[in-house]
């Protein structure tokens, strides 16, 4: 472990709240909970370092990293191949991306190739707004309208664009966007398969000495049963991966 | 001739006036102390690594960001004509005799000046879900447009109206107080020649009021220029921010590009600079003589000149 953290003795763990059920505010309006906040508490524990969570825009945390502002960006991140390049990875999870859309009168699409001609909200900076990017090239390269994509600060914004009509459909990470189905009273429901498993990493500053240290210790709640029972108190043990997966920059794309 | 003789030739008068300029040590010292501060900032700025100059160059004059520059603009201009435009009616409402005209001008100054902008942009941007659809007619009776709010009002619309509709309340305490500065006897001398109350507001009162107007009128715009960058909430006017959030938020250099953002906002508002300074010497005809000094004069200091006659 890095020495001037051992002597700081406290982490410093970035997440954008706007992600339930992986991080997301509490009902007393300040603290960052969820899944990431959970696993990152027992990782610091095993690590013998206090934790302090803060909430961050999803698209400020690798900047955020690469300047010293945190430690950790615990955000749902999905290790590619590009983000290697500004930091560094240990993977943790396994998730696909989902579309979902307004429950009545919503837009019916099977896959991302479905998405020509329609306008879809997205949070900026995630691997949902690169993906609707590059599937609109795609789709003017074969003489189709384009994908209008409205980027957002954070989540919360993306759903009020579809809430509102701005917006036909909604693209996230799969857990989350099953999660927000869930707790939307009937407002929205998920179409098309979810597509695209890659790995989450948990995010360091590149070559930081971090990786290393919290890999052991994913390992080890692996091993005395804590990840799996975090994973299934925020219902997104479908997630889970065996051991051997816990690589750092493990991108596959 | 020594000087004793000198002194003695000219007995009984006064000696000869020694001037010698009043000293101002303090003054080179603290130009000192400046020059070395400014220089060491320069320096710190050019050297540091961190700043990543090469990439604010390469990104200075990307299409998307010059793309967003343009967007800026006109977000800019069009916000503030429609600001303009409403602060006069508002104004023209808010100073006359009938109650409930001046009662409503003071409602709408009272509720767009009491909500913070960005919650009005948000509003204006979602208004969909509020009102899906939008019918324009006659109140109460036909109505002769039928729209989707969002094709109606799309993102754009939607921040002109959030932008437009909050100006005009501040513009219209700007141009109430332009019209109180000017003296009640140019409205009396204006009725004793038998004008309306509009014709007095827009030949006599408007026009004199517009030196009081315009330098506040500055401040705002330049105020505009930097607070339509709040488009970003909206995420579908891709103006001179986004344009930039959108290249760092995928490439993770932040800091060069919040750079190349600074630089063109500092640019424009330079620019609005000049533009307010004619427009104020315009104005300000035949009111001071310190208005008749030209940009060069205002820039270089004019050193106690006589006053530079132009035919501004």
């Amino acid at each position: 472990m890095p020495a001037a953290l051992k002597s700081k003795g406290t982490l410093t763990v970035a997440a954008d709240a706007s992600y339930a059920p992986n991080e997301f505010i509490a009902s007393d309006g300040h603290t960052v909970i969820g899944m990431d906040a959970d696993l990152m508490k027992a990782i610091a524990t095993a690590m013998g370092l206090k934790i302090k969570v803060v909430n961050a825009t999803f698209d400020s945390i690798i900047p955020g990293l690469a300047s010293g502002k945190y430690d950790v960006g615990a955000s749902s991140f999905t290790d590619t191949k590009e983000r290697e390049k500004t930091v560094d990875f240990v993977d943790y999870l396994t998730a696909g991306e989902s579309f979902y859309t307004k429950a009545s009168g919503g837009t019916e699409i099977s896959t991302i190739a479905d998405l020509c001609g329609h306008t879809v909200a997205v949070e900026r900076g995630t691997t949902e707004q690169a993906d609707a990017n590059t599937q609109s090239k795609k789709c003017k390269a074969a003489g189709k309208p384009a994908v209008t994509v409205l980027p957002f600060a954070d989540q919360n914004g993306a759903n009020l664009a579809l809430v509102s009509g701005r917006a036909q459909l909604g693209f996230a990470d799969s857990p989350p966007a099953e999660y927000q189905v869930k707790k939307s009273n009937g407002q929205f429901k998920l179409v098309g398969q979810s597509y695209a498993s890659a790995p989450y990493g948990l995010a360091v500053p590149k070559n930081s000495g971090l990786a290393k240290p919290i890999q052991a210790a994913v390992l080890a709640l692996m091993k005395d049963g804590q990840y799996k029972a975090i994973l299934t108190h925020w219902g997104v043990q479908a997630g889970a991966i065996p051991a051997s997966q816990v690589k750092i920059n493990g991108a596959i794309s | 001739m020594s000087t004793s003789e000198l002194s003695e030739q000219r007995a009984g008068r006064p000696d000869e006036i020694e001037a010698v300029p009043v000293r101002h040590p303090g003054r080179w010292i603290a130009s000192f102390v400046v020059v070395v501060i400014a220089a060491s900032i320069v320096r710190s700025v050019i050297t540091n690594p961190r700043f990543q100059w090469h990439t604010v160059g390469h990104y200075l004059f990307d299409p998307r960001i010059l793309h967003g520059v343009r967007i800026t603009i006109e977000l800019t201009v069009l916000s503030m004509i429609i600001g303009i435009l409403l602060g006069v009616l508002l104004a023209v409402m808010r100073l006359s005799p009938n109650p409930l005209i001046s009662g409503s001008s003071w409602l709408y100054i009272w509720f767009f000046r009491g909500t913070p902008l960005l919650v009005q942009l948000l509003f204006w941007n979602f208004i969909s879900a509020l009102f899906p659809r939008i019918d324009l007619g006659i109140p109460f009776g036909p109505s002769f447009i039928h729209a989707n709010a969002n094709t109606l009002i799309p993102g754009f619309v939607a921040a002109l109206l959030g932008f437009g509709l909050n100006e005009g309340a501040y513009m219209a305490e700007i141009v109430r107080a332009g019209m109180l500065s000017v003296g009640e006897g140019q409205t009396e001398a204006a009725q004793s020649l038998g004008m309306g109350r509009l014709a007095i507001m827009r030949l006599i009162v408007l026009p004199q009021a517009m030196r009081v107007i315009i330098p506040p009128t500055g401040n705002e715009t330049i105020s505009m220029l930097k607070n339509t960058s709040l488009v970003l909430v909206i995420a579908s006017v891709f103006d001179l921010l986004f344009e930039a959030s959108q290249i760092y938020s995928a490439q993770f250099n932040e800091i060069p590009l919040l750079i190349v953002v600074s630089i063109w906002y500092l640019a424009l508002t330079s620019v609005l600079y000049v533009g307010q300074y004619f427009i104020e010497r315009r104005y300000g005809r035949g009111f001071s003589r310190q208005q008749r000094v030209t940009m060069r004069a205002r820039w270089l200091g004019s050193r106690g000149n006589p006053p530079v006659t132009d035919t501004g």
